[in-house]
């Protein structure tokens, strides 16, 4: 039973991680109808700052932090200029946004092997929080896991307090609904995308620092958005609170399955997951279902 | 009897009911009109008859048949085609690839066909490309079939449309909308092509309109629809007097 | 340097192209986009160096195989994902391909994550040239037909080719078949070239680099896909001195090529005799037309 609760456990701490990333995705998602591959490229580049900033220049953890979050915050805005803004404006199809996304994610993945100082070696975090567990009972649960899981927690409630609460959260799920619509009534959808890019982008930093501090730190961490993005569409596509529980479902399932099965089969199940998802309900679990007007 | 008859046709988006049981009927050979203000469901009409959209209650019979929720590309197959309110042609492609594209099923050569260049092949491909030329001579289009569709004045662009439609040597033609942003003059010439067409080609229409003229001009019924339900039915001079269309259009007399 | 170099370059372009020209069919002509052919290949590849390997066929039969497989699997993959709008059926080609992948690094039959070694060295620059011409004259004579027209009208207005009578689904799933078929030789072809198999040959990344390469090419022009294939896959290894920095240059040129020219290098037209008489005809008269106005407007 106590296996029971500790893989839950697990499975909590990673999926919240997957929240933030999804977040991050299923926001672009909502507003520009594609998915945002350069994603993991930013949270990448989140986890190589939190370690320059931590190892280098020695900041304090909470300051490193934040500064990662706001570099990623900035890149992501950096990528939306460039790659995507010329194609909204010439209107192109969401498919040659998917592309550029890719080279963005190409271009970022082999800048950071290429450069000489950065280099494709991994690079472990400083120790933040000491191996020793909190025991209750006997549940033994890491130090970082339990931060993970609440700096996550604390992300995602500002962010939904921030969607639901304020003006430009209204503004923001306006645009969702209807890019052009609410350009016509009076709302800065450039400003909008561009806070959209910002939160997403600092999200994912705050993900990328999370990931580097559980696990090391390489230019192909990318990948793991893989696994943010199945929880995105598992969870509905456009939907926030659909991304955070289809990613705390997957965190638990892949804990799960690594657990009871074998830690082999975790990254296939995400797969199969997405596969079922699509078939069975593909706007997912709290997505919306819409029928193509004539 | 008609040719084509809708039984209690319903359908419903969610909460909102854009077709509320609606019985109609459109006789063989005659041009049909189907009025009614903006959002009555007069489009949707159209897509549930020819398959776009799934009905939610009620029955499609078409030449005897039942073609209730059928797959579009079927429902095309046994004659019934339709033009569109924002015209969807093969923009990119030119005038004459777009007619001939729709004469496709008039062959049947295999994929295999294709790839071997067999004789069945070839003489289908000639039989599509005189099929095609004629077509397009017959509406007037002969001079312009190397252009870009995308590039043509926009009522040469809806002339294509039907032309392409009646590649497929439909019985039943829907149009939808044909007249949108013509000049009274283009309006006159395309009445001429419509009651032309449907001479030559042996053919019933159902028109959507808002032009007046031309649906009192051409049309021999009219069925006028409000918020999805059938609100009248008759001759143009039938609709014109009817209290209830009048009301609909204009308001109540105070 | 010299022959054996240019002509290993080539022979890898030809195997790319080879899925490029099944890709071109399927994304370029029919509108489907897909970030999971790689996998076909995989499957292709596995299953010929089965065939080759384990029951000592010989190449040609065994290759058949490989396209074989691919385009089963395909065809399973197609009945359940092609009728998901376009958005969808991207995502679920990605995940079709990443989960082969690790099915493949899992599975120790093949070899797992280690790969396979010891295949035969089957493939030569002339077979992979034999392969590709028969795939282009096929690939031409397909879109030269109703059949190719039905498919460029499903790219074109999915909603008005279906009025016309266009089985849309029918068709996606055609140009799926073949495509996953074309992508299965070619990794047929691969396996026996690189004379070993490994599933991260096959991963997210060849399969974007494919979907860039017929992008590049133009969508819709085969001669586009030729080009796009022998360009892309010649050029990094040209510039395989400045190794690490190569792929930063070609994600920035992604991105590049998208801003900015988005139809590829041919923009959809094909580079036939025809087409070459009429681009010299139209060059010419505007030639004339220029000097016409220059002289009346004295």
């Amino acid at each position: 039973m106590t296996q029971f609760f500790q893989q839950l456990i697990n499975g909590l701490s990673i999926g919240s991680v997957y929240a933030l990333m999804a977040v991050g995705y299923s926001l672009v998602y909502s507003i520009m109808n594609f998915s945002n591959f350069a994603h993991g490229g930013v949270i990448m580049f989140g986890a190589y700052f939190g370690f320059f900033f931590l190892t280098f220049l020695k900041f304090p953890f909470p300051l490193a932090f934040i500064s990662a979050a706001i570099c990623s915050a900035i890149l992501a805005l950096i990528i939306e200029r460039v790659a995507y803004k010329p194609l909204r404006e010439r209107r192109a199809p969401f498919l040659y946004f998917i592309i550029s996304a890719m080279g963005a994610s190409i271009f970022m993945e082999n800048l950071v092997i290429a450069i000489p100082a950065i280099g494709p070696t991994f690079r472990t975090y400083p120790e933040i929080f000491n191996k020793q567990p909190i025991k209750i009972g006997e549940l033994a649960m890491g130090k970082l896991d339990i931060a993970m899981f609440l700096i996550s927690a604390i992300c995602l409630i500002i962010l939904i307090y921030i969607i639901d609460h304020t003006k430009i959260g209204k503004a923001i799920q306006a645009t969702s609904y209807n890019l052009k619509a609410s350009a016509l009534m009076g709302v800065n959808t450039d400003f909008i995308l561009i806070t959209v890019f910002l939160m997403g982008g600092f999200l994912a930093g705050i993900a990328g620092v999370l990931f580097g501090m559980k696990y090391t730190v390489y230019p192909q961490i990318g990948i793991i958005t893989n696994k943010s993005f199945i929880a995105a569409v598992f969870g509905g596509l456009g939907s926030l609170p659909g991304a955070v529980i289809g990613s705390v479902l997957l965190g638990i399932i892949e804990t799960f399955t690594a657990g009871y099965l074998s830690s082999q089969y975790r990254d296939l199940i995400a797969f199969v997951l997405l596969i079922t998802v699509l078939v069975v309900r593909p706007m997912g679990l709290m997505g919306k279902v819409t029928e193509d007007k004539a | 009897m008609g040719i084509l008859e809708l039984q209690g046709l319903t359908k419903t988006f969610g909460g909102l009911t854009a077709v509320g049981d609606v019985n109609f009927n459109v006789e063989k050979d005659s041009i049909t009109g189907l009025i009614g203000p903006n959002g009555a469901g007069k489009t949707t009409i159209f897509n549930l008859i020819t398959g776009v959209y799934k009905v939610t209650s009620g029955k499609i019979i078409f030449d005897g048949k039942d073609i209730t929720n059928k797959e579009p590309y079927l429902i095309a197959e046994s004659g019934i085609t339709r033009t569109f309110q924002n015209i969807r042609l093969f923009k990119k492609l030119t005038v004459y690839e777009n007619v001939l594209t729709a004469c496709h099923y008039n062959a049947n050569y295999s994929l295999l066909d294709s790839v071997l260049r067999s004789p069945k092949f070839r003489k289908q491909e000639k039989k599509l490309n005189e099929q095609a030329a004629e077509l397009i001579e017959i509406m007037g289009l002969e001079d312009r079939k190397d252009l870009i569709a995308n590039n043509l004045p926009y009522g040469l662009q809806r002339r294509l449309e039907i032309a392409r439609a009646l590649a497929l040597m439909p019985k039943l033609l829907l149009l939808d909308e044909p007249a949108a942003g013509m000049n009274p003059d283009e309006t006159e010439q395309l009445m001429k092509l419509i009651s032309e067409i449907r001479k030559k080609f042996n053919l019933t229409i159902l028109i959507i309109e808002h032009h007046m003229d031309l649906v009192m001009g051409i049309c021999e019924n009219i069925m006028v629809l409000n918020f999805g339900c059938k609100l009248a039915e008759g001759t143009p001079t039938e609709v014109q007097n009817d209290k209830s269309v009048i009301e609909a259009y204009l308001g109540v007399e105070v | 340097m010299g022959n054996e170099y240019i002509l290993g370059i080539l022979t890898l372009a030809g195997i790319n192209l080879m899925t490029v020209l099944g890709l071109s069919l399927l994304t370029g002509f029919t509108g489907l986009f897909s970030f999971g052919h790689a996998g076909f290949m995989a499957i292709g590849g596995y299953a010929t160096a089965l065939m080759t390997v384990n029951f000592h066929w010989p190449f040609i039969p065994a290759l058949l195989v490989g396209g074989l497989a691919a385009a089963l699997v395909s065809a399973a993959l197609g009945k359940v994902t092609l009728n998901l709008k376009g958005d969808y059926f991207c995502i679920a080609t990605l995940g079709f391909g990443e989960a082969i992948r690790l099915i493949l690094d899992n599975v120790q039959t093949f070899g797992g994550a280690r790969g396979w070694p010891g295949i035969p060295h089957y493939t030569s620059f002339l077979n992979v040239l034999g392969v590709n011409i028969v795939a282009i004259i096929v690939l031409a004579n397909l879109i030269h037909s109703r059949h190719g027209r039905n498919m460029i009208a499903v790219r074109e207005e999915e909603l008005a080719s279906q009025i016309v009578g266009i089985d849309v689904f029918k068709y996606k799933m055609t140009s799926l078949i073949i495509s996953a078929a074309y992508a299965g030789i070619a990794g047929g072809l691969m396996g026996h070239y690189m004379t070993f198999l490994q599933p991260k040959m096959f991963s997210l990344a060849k399969s974007t680099e494919l979907t860039i390469i017929v992008i590049f090419g133009g969508l819709g022009s085969i001669s586009g896909s030729v080009l796009g294939a022998l360009v892309l896959t010649s050029l990094p290894e040209i510039l395989r001195a400045f190794s690490s920095w190569r792929l930063v240059f070609y994600g920035l040129a992604v991105i590049f090529i998208m801003i900015s020219r988005p139809e590829g290098l041919m923009g959809g037209y094909e580079l036939t005799p025809s087409s070459m008489k009429k681009l010299f005809r139209n060059i010419a008269s505007k030639r004339k037309n220029t000097l016409q106005r220059a002289g009346g407007d004295k």
